[in-house]
């Protein structure tokens, strides 16, 4: 026998009150891992996502910057409108490779939101050089042609050459060719030729915005300030976005880590109360210990190890719970943040594990001590007299 | 024959409750020899239990001076009384302290657990036998009756192989006839050649004794050799 068995064996006495005590630490370390987590895989893939776009600045109509920033991760309608002679304006600019003019429309089918873009599939082939395409992309000049993301195709049960009809005269357009996957927001919209697109929503040489690469991306601020120097033009960048975002993000991850707080105290809280209950229950067993030879420090050692039973055990469990669970909770996080790009919000380093890690066996060594000096001062006398009903 | 095991010389202890002084023990002067046999009778609350404490090294004395195989315990420091402890004292109390998710065995191996001495097979097994319980050996507590734990808690008390075995009432909580079969067990073993010193309220263990010292008030009253033992 060793003290990590005996102690072991120790708080098997009071199996309930042990289980609940670990499922506290689990849950602050679960809590705690879950945000790390979250923290580093979202910034993350909102890079991804923003870069993956492949635009630097998106020129919008003066006035709206949040509904374009909006606009271009989700889709919709902005209530202004660029004209063709901006387009003609923002090609001036010298260090813009691609300027992609785009006319958004949404619609609502069986009450869910489905968006079409009209664009320039030439300038859009350049800007998305990584557009895969089955069955074919359209040209320019074609009319009554689209093309569709796959995940909009496989929802709607759409396939090449399938004939949908659009707008308010129920036009039909034909599907010639249906993306391969991107895992961007680009899997759930309909592509069609933007000439097409403005007569069909009567916006008649009207565009909703024009995405801008630029030739340097250290260019970019500078890109941006002529772009706003057309009257009509507000220049938005992706960083300007993933800023905004983060900022929404970081208020709730203030109360996240205020609420991991409070977990990590309440689970603190209950260790040392597990502890002093148990402690105090043995006091005439540990003057039995002390009268058959245990130190002091041999007592302290054991109501350690218990603790720290308790909190590597939770520790883990709370590590486990958090890895197996994490698609539960990537659904909580993406139901309280603003946006939540597509793909795994969590990222999961090893880093993160063993920090949790350590952070329980911090907790446990902490909330040890008390009651380890408690019981380990206590004489054997007065200890065992304290069982005594004499 | 210097075969003075234990030597008190005015023992006293003064414990404080509030501003008030109790003596539980006032100038307490005895010898104990190896071999003995000492029964330490008296009413509640004359000090029996601070005695044995004082002699188990589980405490000191306010005054006096204790020496235990010549060596003088009552300024020693902690470190050193647990060694004592470990080395030289079995202690036996009235409400066992087993610990109830150990086995017997177990329970008998503790103080080596804290001794850090290697458990020695043969000789647990042998302790086993001693206090009649070979074939309960991987038994939980709760599954023993009151007799077999108080053997349990003497098997722990003589893990270590200690010179003297002290026990405070350890068959207050028996009826008696286990109580008798404890008796016999502290006999056997007296005679092994383990000195024994008992507190009890029990003349009939106090009658298998060689010697039984009364307190009264913390004071000895009557400390007499039983003859023909
Ligand atoms: N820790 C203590 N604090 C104060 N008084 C004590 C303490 N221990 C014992 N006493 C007192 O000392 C006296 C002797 O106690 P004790 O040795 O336990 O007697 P016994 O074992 O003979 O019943 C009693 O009056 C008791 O109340
Ligand atoms: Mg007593």
């Amino acid at each position: 026998m060793n003290f990590l068995t005996l102690a072991a064996k120790n708080l098997l006495r009071r199996q309930g009150r042990t289980a609940l005590t670990v499922a506290g630490v689990a849950i602050a370390v679960a809590v705690l891992f879950s945000l790390l987590s979250f923290n580093s895989g979202y910034e993350k893939q909102l890079n991804n996502e923003l870069n993956s776009l492949g635009i630097h600045i998106l020129a919008v109509p003066k006035g709206c910057p949040y509904e374009a920033a909006s606009l271009i991760i989700h889709g919709g309608t902005i209530p202004k409108y660029l004209s063709e002679a901006d387009i003609a304006e923002v090609n001036k600019i010298a260090d813009i490779e691609i300027a992609s003019p785009m006319l958004l429309h949404q619609f609502y089918k069986d009450g869910k939101p489905h968006i079409v873009y009209g664009i320039q599939m030439n300038e859009t082939n350049r800007l998305k050089p990584w557009w895969k395409v089955e069955g074919r992309f359209f040209s320019d000049d074609e009319t009554n042609v689209m093309v569709i993301g796959r995940e909009l195709a496989e929802k709607e049960k759409l396939e090449i050459g399938d004939v949908l009809s659009f707008g308010p005269d129920g036009v039909p357009f034909t599907i010639v060719g249906i993306l391969k996957r991107t895992n961007t927001p680009d899997d759930e919209v309909y592509f069609v030729p933007l000439k097409s697109a403005q007569e069909l929503f009567q916006k008649p040489m009207q565009i909703t915005a024009i995405a801008i690469k630029v030739k340097d991306i250290s260019r970019v601020f500078d890109v941006a300030s002529k772009l706003e120097e057309i009257p009509d033009i507000q220049a938005v960048t992706t960083s300007q976005i993933i800023g905004t975002i983060m900022n929404i993000v970081g208020s709730v991850r203030t109360l996240l880590i205020s609420v991991i707080i409070v977990a990590i105290a309440v689970s603190a809280v209950g260790i040392i109360n597990t502890l002093l209950m148990s402690v105090n229950e043995r006091t005439g067993e540990f003057g039995m210990m002390k009268a058959i030879g245990a130190s002091e420090a041999d007592i302290a050692k054991l109501v350690i190890l218990e603790t720290l039973s308790i909190s590597v055990a939770g520790g883990m469990l709370g590590l486990l719970v958090a890895t197996a669970g994490s698609s539960l909770i990537e659904g909580f996080v993406k139901n309280i943040i603003p946006y939540a790009p597509a793909g795994n919000l969590l990222s999961f380093q090893p880093a993160f594990f063993g920090l949790c890690f350590l952070l329980s066996i911090t907790i446990g060594l902490i909330c040890s001590i008390y009651p380890a000096l408690k019981s380990s001062y206590m004489t054997p006398l007065e200890a065992i007299r304290s069982n005594v009903n004499e | 024959m210097n075969s003075e095991l234990i030597t008190a010389t005015k023992l006293t202890k003064v414990y404080r409750r509030g501003s008030e002084q109790v003596f539980a023990l006032k100038d307490v002067s005895f010898t104990v020899s190896q071999g003995e046999f000492l029964a330490i009778m008296g009413p509640s609350g004359s000090g029996k239990t601070t005695l044995l404490n004082l002699l188990g090294c589980l405490d000191k004395p306010t005054w006096g001076s204790l020496k235990l195989s010549g060596i003088e315990i009552s300024d020693l420091e902690e470190k050193k009384l647990v060694k004592l402890r470990r080395d030289h004292i079995g202690f036996v109390f009235q409400q066992f302290f087993l610990l109830p998710t150990l086995t017997v065995k177990e329970n008998i191996e503790l103080p080596l657990l804290f001794s850090k001495r290697k458990e020695n097979e043969k000789a647990i097994k042998e302790i086993i036998d001693i206090i009649g319980l070979t074939n309960r050996a991987s038994h939980l507590p709760h599954q023993l009756s009151g007799g077999e734990m108080q053997r349990v808690a003497i098997g722990r008390a003589l893990a270590s192989g200690p010179t003297i075995l002290l026990a405070d009432e350890p068959t207050g909580n028996l009826d008696s006839v286990t109580a008798e079969t404890i008796y016999q067990l502290f006999l056997r073993l007296n005679q092994q050649g383990l000195t024994i010193i008992v507190v009890t309220h029990n003349p009939e263990l106090a009658n298998i004794a060689h010697r039984i010292i009364r307190l009264k008030d913390g004071k000895i009253i009557d400390d007499g050799v039983i003859v023909g033992r």
